[in-house]
């Protein structure tokens, strides 16, 4: 099973270190060019601020990606419990882009490199769980509220398990109240 | 801070009024939703929905410039309902009958029609934290940058005394400082009226003391505030009086302060204005000159925590260039004007300020060292005196007597309200990722990425609507002071009629609108009211490419190198 990273809204506050750390661990030493227009500022995550929510949104790195199956150059594929862009194959169409329900994936220009009309070549970009970054996904560990989390197939199998004894408390419960569970 | 930032997140209830945590202190905000997870009850008191609103159980969402007479509302429903502590009243307070006086009127239903709030959400909030210990109060610059300020303090500090919540961990009034060590700023005696460790300078004996231990005469008047500057230096008629020469360090006036139209003639008309710090900035730019400082990494020294606690910082790297810290600067200066001072270290010179202040003694660097920081009061030069985590143990207040005192006042609104011409109001707010002026931040190239000029105006969706107008647009804000250009925020988190903006922007700087309407006790500005109108800019590609020659022009003034060559 895939991985993913969920935010959760009543922990997070909104500050964006999230989106900060994201840039800083995919780009290394280039954030401290002096010129801020000669590296990528690409966060693969997006904070979305509403009247009663604050929280990160980003791939959810689904089983059947949408993006992968509208992607014509087979650009997107699934390895290591994720789901990757091989930017190098990538023809910036924007199929995926519009394909995706959660509009986790974006087109950005990648500095420092030449399309055909000669501007700055641009490319789909999401989340990649940080895949092949040592200590796992960046937002995770940046975030000061802990509101980020790595979800594993355990994880979900866990919080399911505990779901369903939840339910079966409260189908208890509806029948003998007096009993306190 | 009475309390502790660390005891945040044992609170039963917390107050948090006009305090906004996620944007101002991220690191205190993370012991707000640590309270809230270990379910600390909260009430929200802020004109806008802010990261704390949203996880609030009651949002007092009020109109700006009411904030006393929704205290005053909840301190009557707090007496009327009898949800007082009578024995902490009596046996550790003075005024409380004068008090009741003031707030008699002060009934849920007078305050609705001022604050915006349903007259039951008042009983409620009331209620809430009157019954739920320990109770803490949390406030910000929402509460001291109106010209009502000082009256608001006292009148929240009156709900603590009214529910006996002083005198014990997590709990009392926690003014949250605005910024990094302004705290120690004040400490040390940056303020017109004290020496180091709030020793008046009227007081004979103090004077005495540091007359003794400087060997010189110093003066028993209270000095300027920096609010009274611009009118000191244009309409003072009598020359003795009039400031001739501003030494100005770590801060910039010319970005920060009210009426920025009036703030760039006072700096144009001063004689000699003379700048220390780590970047250029606006009032660089009227510097005659500029003396570049070292930044926290460069230096070491002390910091004083919003939470009164003491805390060593150590440099991580020398500095490059022709650099010296701000101490050694100081410490040039007095001696080329004739007051030699020859300190070898930052020791010296703290041990010379502890020995002097009663309050600090005891905060040996030995111990900020093997403690991780002392919170004052910490008298006593024994490692056993580790400091102060709350203040006013058993009910013990700092006064002669170590009653504490009621004070009532009525409310008044704020200098200028909306009319027909400027019908919107406007506050000046924080968000999270530049930091104050933006001296530090808007040089992280990360945090530059994520905003840059000309920053934003938040409103409403409907307010957006009638003015025809589309996120990210242009748009061109007035007030009777002046005016300036920046982007439109559509945001359902704030009211209609209301507009706020963050005041670190050089283009979209707010402060052109601001007004310096000042509390007549703190010398605070009204930063958090006055009338604007926001309008449409037509020509959109006009407008983008106005702001980018303008943003360039002052790239090229302070001789910015953008990394592209000359700045030309």
């Amino acid at each position: 099973m895939n991985y993913f990273v969920k935010g959760n809204p009543d922990l997070c506050i909104g500050c964006r270190t999230c989106m900060i750390g994201c840039v800083v661990v995919h780009e290394g030493k280039h954030i401290f060019e002096v010129d801020p227009d000669s590296y990528n500022f690409n966060p693969r995550l997006h904070m979305v601020k509403t009247a009663k929510i604050s929280v990160p949104v980003q791939c959810k790195h689904c089983e059947n990606p949408a993006c992968m199956a509208a992607c014509p150059v087979q650009a997107i594929y699934q390895e290591d419990h994720r789901v990757l862009i091989n930017t190098d194959k990538c023809i910036g169409c924007k199929a995926c882009a519009t394909a995706c329900p959660f509009g986790a994936i974006d087109i950005v220009s990648l500095a420092g490199t030449r399309q055909a009309d000669g501007s700055e070549r641009k490319v789909a970009n999401k989340c990649d769980l940080c895949n092949n970054i040592a200590g796992g996904p960046a937002c995770v560990r940046v975030c000061p509220t802990q509101a980020l989390s790595l979800v594993t197939e355990e994880d979900l199998g866990g919080a399911m398990e505990k779901k369903r004894m939840e339910a079966a408390r409260n189908a208890y419960m509806e029948i003998h109240p007096q009993n306190g569970g | 801070m009475s309390m502790g930032i660390p005891e945040v997140e044992d609170a039963g209830c917390l107050l948090c009024f006009g305090y906004n945590g996620a944007d101002s202190h991220p690191i205190v905000a993370r012991r707000i939703v640590r309270g809230r997870q270990k379910g600390m009850k909260i009430i929200c008191v802020d004109p806008r929905v802010t990261e704390t609103a949203r996880i609030s159980d009651i949002h007092l969402q009020l109109k700006g410039g009411s904030n006393l007479a929704l205290v005053n509302a909840m301190a009557h429903v707090i007496w009327e309902e009898g949800l007082t502590d009578d024995r902490f009243i009596q046996e550790h307070t003075k005024g409380y009958d004068e008090f009741l006086k003031v707030i008699e009127k002060y009934t849920p239903e007078y305050a609705e029609p001022i604050t915006h709030i349903p007259a039951d959400m008042i009983r409620q909030a009331a209620r809430m934290y009157a019954t739920t210990k320990p109770a803490m109060i949390l406030y910000g610059m929402g509460v001291c940058q109106f010209s009502q300020a000082v009256d608001v303090v006292k009148g929240l500090a009156n709900l603590a005394l009214m529910t006996g919540n002083f005198g014990g961990p997590s709990m009392g009034i926690g003014p949250v400082r605005g910024q990094n060590n302004v705290q120690g700023a004040c400490d040390m005696g940056a303020l017109p009226n004290s020496y180091p460790g709030y020793q008046n300078v009227t007081v004979p004996e103090i004077r005495e003391k540091f007359e003794k231990a400087w060997g010189v005469p110093l003066s028993d008047k209270v000095g300027c505030p920096i609010t009274h500057v611009p009118h000191r230096i244009l309409h003072e008629k009598d020359e003795k009086k009039r400031i001739h020469a501003y030494y100005i360090f770590g801060e910039d006036p010319a970005q920060s302060d009210p009426d920025l139209a009036e703030v760039r003639e006072a700096l144009d008309k001063c004689d000699f204005v003379v700048m220390q710090d780590i970047y250029m900035n606006k009032t660089g730019l009227y510097a005659d000159v500029i003396l570049p400082a070292t930044a926290w990494g460069e230096n070491e020294g002390v910091y004083t925590c919003a939470d009164r606690g003491f805390q060593r910082f150590r440099k991580l790297i020398e500095p490059e260039g022709d650099l010296k810290p701000d101490w050694q600067i100081i410490a040039e200066i007095s001696t080329a004007m004739g007051y030699p001072m020859n300190y070898k270290n930052t020791e010296e010179i703290w041990n010379e300020m502890i020995d002097l202040c009663p309050s600090f003694a005891g905060a040996t660097y030995e111990k900020l060292e093997k403690y991780n920081g002392v919170q004052w009061p910490c008298r006593d030069k024994s490692m056993e005196d580790k400091g102060t985590p709350y203040l006013h143990k058993g009910g013990n207040f700092a006064t002669a007597d170590k009653k504490a005192l009621f004070y009532g006042t009525d409310w008044h609104p704020p200098l200028e309200m909306e009319n027909d011409e400027y019908p919107m109001s406007l506050s000046t707010v924080r968000e999270v990722g530049h930091y104050s002026v933006r001296t530090m931040t808007g040089n992280c190239r990360m945090l530059r990425s994520l905003e840059d000029e000309p920053g934003w105006v938040q409103m409403n969706p409907d307010d957006c609507k009638r003015l025809n107008l589309e996120k990210g647009e242009l748009v061109k804000i007035l007030s009777k002071r002046g005016y300036c250009i920046t982007r439109c925020l559509p945001t359902e988190r704030v009211k209609p009629g209301a507009t706020y903006m963050t005041y670190q922007w050089w283009i979209g700087a707010c402060n052109e609108l601001t007004l310096a309407n000042l509390d007549p006790i703190s010398n605070t500005p009204e930063y958090k009211y006055c009338a604007c109108r926001v309008e449409k800019i037509e020509d959109q590609e006009w407008a983008e490419r106005h702001v980018k020659e303008l943003y360039d022009d002052i790239r090229v003034q302070m001789g910015i190198d953008t990394g592209k060559g000359a700045a030309s």
